[in-house]
């Protein structure tokens, strides 16, 4: 783009933000090596943004919350599955325990004041409780309660950790990082990406069809049965919904050059994907929990 | 830069007996701007998806589209397709547009460039942040075109890019389309035939039964228009369309509601506010779409809602029809309640709908049955009430020959029409529909006026969200007004 700012640099008149005001002080500042950093869509004047915007790890570190919140998607993978291997190490109740008992003095490093992680945590309650009072039925030990605990407390171990990290996962942002630090196919991440969106409005259909139903006097009865009945048939209107609309979004995408991305040049991505700071210290500090079964195993 | 050429191009949906689109040849120079309009159901969209190249696998298609002498690579045809929801393929406004540039492999600051002149251009205002579970249908239709732009493809296909929104943004959109296509092929299908004949080199005409009828300049089209079906097209300066009449006690509530000869209000909502709530993978911050609104739906009367896109129009409708919980009060009249607690969020399944009929805005989701047939008589049928109603609501919508047909596979216009013959077939006395005008071409759009106003007539408390100017005109009753989530004064339309 010329630096004398005729007209006819701007593609047909579009105010493009950045370059459209190139003899201000503003723009020298823009003018400098963008950095990926947020202060580069700030700076511009009008209404556009026309620079690279921060990542969403920069943007969630501009905002309050626990300090996991700067951290990128492949720290946070890690880690949960480094604490998931970590809980492999468990063979005692005790073990388990003070496991436990760290994770949970992490817990304001992960959890911010207000969130409540609540209901994601039902479905882990329900599966320690119901593996716990298999094993007490079912065990043939000597020690019935003791291996229920211990199984019980392996699973929390195990799980809890994945559970809270991964709330902080993007799926956008983690396909930026699969792709470009962990070189994953581009199409495949970029498909299953798509797909994770397509799952997020899913609910939003739901609702939609849902309402359409009960609108249409096809609702959910009072009895339990007819409830089971109509969340089946609503599901399965749903899931057709949901192959067809897969369709017309293959569709959308091949029309937006995806069939032929990487045949002529590398896709490109639109953001970049930065291991930083906090990513180690949650990988150096999430080794460590992770590794606290063996530890007391070892020691004890 | 590349003719587009197409073929003797004949397209038979799977299980059809006749083809939508039959022997169709069509030359596109380089650079030529063509609009194709058509009756509603005339296979429009079928013929720019197979100018994309990107026919459904299902259909059974013969004929050949050849771009500068040879198959059209991807990409190299952009796409706007007529349901925005599809096309969205990332989380924010921004990334979703930078997904064709990204796929050609382009530097990182020339993506985001493009991404703000394809916003500028699009007219997508909401900002490149935004979240795209939150925009509106219109929004999202510009959004979507934004993503077409992106990619700067030689040729541009658009598929009735301005049919969701209000006429001011219509014309602006129109503009930005046109200045984007500078130099490039486009092809739009649209019913609005009088904005863009004066801005395009070429108009076809699509008959009923998939025959080209008529190609050439907008001039000579329209001068020969008596070959034409004048009841398929809105042809520039006719006579707005007189709405047609529809049989006396066709639209009769079944529910007979006291006072309703008095246009007594059937619904009132005082101070009504909504919070959405989003739910999925990664539960978003709630955001309020509504607050402040009182609102009145009296008997025999036509209330229409009005505003801009993203104004809270589809989400008062939601309301009204018992479909989300506001806060604030709304009371169904005790005519209507009849004994059930005055507000109608707390009403059963079918005590909703042997009362309240609600027409959504993107009908093609909420279909219930397997075919046309089936899709009209299901509320009634559930209320164990069956009759005659649905048979000629679909003799009247123009849908009687497609009634064995899965509601998916008919056109959108035909798909808007069944979702209302479907609403009204149970003889509710409270009607909301949602933009039900949208994508019909004159004939069709008489019909569904008239069994909006016939509904009125009969005593229904009929409540239509538009931005069709038309529309307004026939309904002639209240205004509401709404801009950002509140109502705004404005009693005319």
């Amino acid at each position: 783009m010329s630096r004398d700012g005729t007209p006819a640099a701007v593609p047909s008149g579009v105010p493009s933000g950045v370059h459209r005001t190139v003899h201000t002080p503003v723009d020298e500042a823009v003018e400098k090596p963008v950095d990926g950093a947020g202060e580069a869509g700030a700076a511009v004047d009008g209404p556009v943004d026309a620079g690279v915007p921060p990542t969403p790890a920069q943007l969630r570190s501009a905002a309050p919350g626990p300090p996991v919140r700067s951290c990128g998607p492949l720290s946070l993978l890690a880690v949960s599955l480094l604490c998931a291997l970590g809980a492999l190490a468990v063979d005692d109740w005790q073990q388990a325990a003070v496991a436990l008992l760290v994770q949970l003095l992490c817990l304001p490093l992960v959890v911010g004041r207000g969130a409540s992680p609540g209901r994601r945590l039902v479905p882990l309650a329900v599966a320690a409780l119901s593996v716990g009072w298999s094993t007490v039925l079912a065990g043939d030990s000597d020690e019935p309660l003791r291996t229920a605990a211990t199984a019980a407390l392996r699973l929390v171990v195990l799980v809890l950790p994945g559970v809270l990290l991964l709330g902080w996962l993007d799926p956008g942002e983690a396909g930026d990082h699969l792709a470009q630090r962990l070189r994953l196919p581009g199409r495949v991440v970029v498909a299953a990406v798509a797909a994770l969106g397509q799952l997020a409005t899913l609910a939003q259909v739901w609702d939609q069809v849902a309402a359409a139903r009960r609108v249409r006097g096809l609702g959910a009865g009072r009895s339990p049965l007819s409830r089971a009945r109509w969340a089946a048939s609503t599901a399965f209107g749903l899931l057709v919904d949901a192959v067809r609309r897969a369709g017309r979004t293959a569709v959308a995408m091949d029309a937006r050059g995806f069939a032929a991305a990487g045949v002529d040049a590398p896709r490109s991505w639109a953001l970049p994907a930065p291991w930083r700071r906090a990513d180690s210290v949650l990988l150096a500090a999430g080794a460590l929990v992770a590794a606290v079964p063996l530890l007391v195993r070892l020691l004890g | 830069m590349p003719d587009l050429r197409l073929s003797d191009l004949s397209v038979t949906p799977a299980g059809a007996r006749r083809p939508v689109v039959d022997r169709v040849d069509l030359d596109v120079p380089a650079g030529q701007r063509v609009l194709l309009v058509g009756p509603s159901g005339a296979g429009k969209s079928t013929v720019l998806r197979a100018l994309a190249g990107l026919l459904e696998d299902d259909v059974d298609a013969r004929g050949e589209v050849l771009l500068g002498g040879r198959p059209a690579r991807p990409g190299e045809v952009g796409l706007l397709l007529q349901d925005p929801l599809d096309t969205v393929v990332a989380a924010t406004a921004g990334r979703d547009t930078a997904f064709g540039p990204e796929n050609a492999g382009l530097p990182r600051e020339e993506v985001w460039r493009r991404v703000a002149q394809a916003h500028a251009a699009a007219h997508h205002v909401a900002g490149r942040d935004r979240d795209v579970a939150t925009l509106s249908g219109g929004e999202r239709q510009r959004l979507a075109l934004a993503g077409a732009l992106a990619v700067q493809p030689s040729v541009l296909l658009l598929d009735e890019p301005t049919s969701m929104l209000d006429a001011p943004t219509a014309a602006r959109v129109r503009e930005a389309v046109l200045r984007a296509a500078a130099g490039r092929t486009l092809v739009v299908v649209d019913h609005d035939l009088a904005g863009w004949a004066p801005h395009v080199d070429r108009v076809l005409v699509l008959g009923r039964g998939g025959l080209l009828v008529a190609d050439g300049a907008p001039a000579d089209v329209l001068a020969g228009s008596r070959a034409l079906p004048a009841d398929g097209l809105w042809l520039p300066g006719a006579p707005a369309p007189r709405p047609v009449d529809v049989p006396a006690g066709l639209l009769a509530p079944q529910l007979a509601v006291p006072g309703a000869a008095t246009g007594d209000a059937l619904l009132t909502g005082r101070g009504l506010g909504l919070v959405r709530r989003r739910r999925g993978l990664r539960p978003a911050p709630p955001a309020t779409v509504l607050h402040g609104v009182d609102v009145a739906l009296p008997a025999g009367r036509s209330t229409a809602f009005t505003g801009p896109s993203g104004s809270g129009k589809s989400s008062l409708l939601a309301v009204l029809a018992g479909l989300a919980r506001p806060t604030g009060e709304l009371t169904a009249a005790p005519g209507l309640a009849g004994g059930l607690p005055p507000q109608p969020w707390r009403w059963r399944s079918r005590e909703l709908a042997a009362r309240l009929a609600w027409v959504p805005q993107f009908p093609e989701h909420t279909f219930v049955r397997a075919t046309v047939r089936e899709e009209v008589a299901a509320t009634p049928l559930a209320l164990g009430c069956p009759g005659a109603r649905g048979e000629q609501l679909l003799e009247l919508l123009g849908l009687a020959h497609r009634a064995d047909v899965n509601p998916f596979r008919l056109s959108g216009g035909e798909q808007r029409r069944l979702a209302l013959a479907g609403a009204l077939a149970a003889g509710p006395a409270v009607l909301l529909a949602d933009e039900p005008s949208v994508g019909q071409d004159r004939g069709t759009w008489a019909v569904v006026a008239g069994l909006l106003a016939a509904a009125a007539r009969e005593g229904v408390a009929v409540g239509v969200s538009t931005h069709d100017e038309r529309l307004l005109r026939v309904l002639d009753g209240p205004v509401v007004a709404l801009r950002g989530g509140t109502r705004v004064a404005g009693v005319a339309a």
